[in-house]
């Protein structure tokens, strides 16, 4: 249920950055959603469509892209995906715990579509 | 026309929350945010907590609820600071909230304040609210398949109560792939068994919460 304040905040976020900047209406909002954050896109899309009622996003659409979880391994070099909904902390490949995560965790608006 | 943005859409509770704890390292306080399902015994880890080291440290306590007083009451016994906060139907706390219940409590005469959490697996480990430490409870009654299915509650805390542990010899749990799959998912996470039944093993957990305090 806490894609509701994520849907009411990245709509005040995109309102906020229309009204800065003279927009008066959004026709898309595209954001990314890692898997590893537990946001559920259905869930998220369902909130933003209750929400962006009587805003300037009224018409709006959300488009949800979703991050898969990636990394890359500091030992043997190698950059991996997991299917998995949460972050690997152990290279697949090697088994060695010195990872980067690479994504899996964002959570950002990306672009807009105004006018 | 496009707009191009890269804007954190949590960005506005991560400054609260940046904002809370400043404010709470400036007084001196420690803060810990409490998390578990409904029913794992949050309230009941804070009384046999709050029991083990009023003598020790000033403890304060804000409550987070949907609806109703009852958890604060059971605080206010001990006769510490404690502010309820009903988040009328909201599934968890989020920064701004802390920061309005931090303006009801003597934050200079604290020493540590906990953040009792509203009861869900879920949506809580997603807003920071100026916590130095989450702290997890999993209680054996929910069952040893809950950190492979909740990982990122597991992944976002530091340290993992396993409360309960009287009713292991009842129950079809394995405590071994409970910690086991915990630390699958977050290799730090420090565990700690306790049954707020009995008190077994809340001496390590408030050892390790007074020296993580001072």
């Amino acid at each position: 249920m806490h894609e509701a304040s994520i849907a009411y905040e990245l709509l005040n976020i995109a309102v906020k950055e229309c009204s800065k900047n003279g927009y008066s209406k959004i026709k898309t909002i595209k954001v990314v959603i890692g898997r590893a954050t537990g946001v559920v896109p259905e869930a998220l899309l369902f909130a933003f469509n209750v929400l962006r009622e009587d805003t300037i996003a009224k018409h709006a659409n959300l488009i949800i892209e979703e991050a898969p979880v990636k990394g890359f391994c500091k030992d043997c070099k190698n950059e991996f995906e997991s299917n998995e909904n949460y972050i690997l902390f152990e290279c697949p490949n090697c088994g060695s715990f010195s990872i980067n995560l690479i994504s899996g965790k964002e959570l950002n608006i990306k672009e807009m579509e105004v006018s | 026309m496009k707009v191009m943005l890269t804007t954190k859409i949590l960005d506005a509770n991560e400054r609260i929350a940046e904002e809370n704890k400043k404010m709470f390292k400036e007084a001196g306080v420690y803060v810990v945010n409490l998390m578990s399902s409904p029913g794992a015994g949050k309230t009941s880890l804070l009384e046999k907590t709050i029991e083990a080291i009023k003598d020790k440290v000033r403890v304060g306590v804000i409550e987070g609820d949907i609806t109703g007083t009852n958890d604060a009451e059971r605080i206010d016994r001990f006769g510490i600071p404690v502010v309820q906060i009903n988040t009328e139907g909201a599934c968890h706390l989020d920064a701004n909230m802390i920061a309005n219940a931090a303006k009801e409590l003597p934050l200079k005469d604290l020493d540590l304040l906990f953040i009792e959490n509203v009861g869900n697996l879920v949506c809580p480990a997603e807003f920071k609210v100026g916590e130095d430490v989450k702290v997890m409870i999993l209680s054996l009654t929910e069952g040893d398949d809950k950190p492979l299915k909740y990982p990122l509650m597991f992944q976002e805390s530091s340290v993992l109560i396993i409360n309960k542990i009287d009713l292991k010899d009842y129950l079809d749990v394995s405590i071994d792939k409970i910690k086991k799959d915990a630390q699958f998912l977050n290799p730090k996470i420090k565990i700690f068994e306790v049954s707020c039944k009995t008190g077994q093993g809340i001496d390590e957990w408030t050892n390790w919460l007074l020296t993580s305090i001072s």
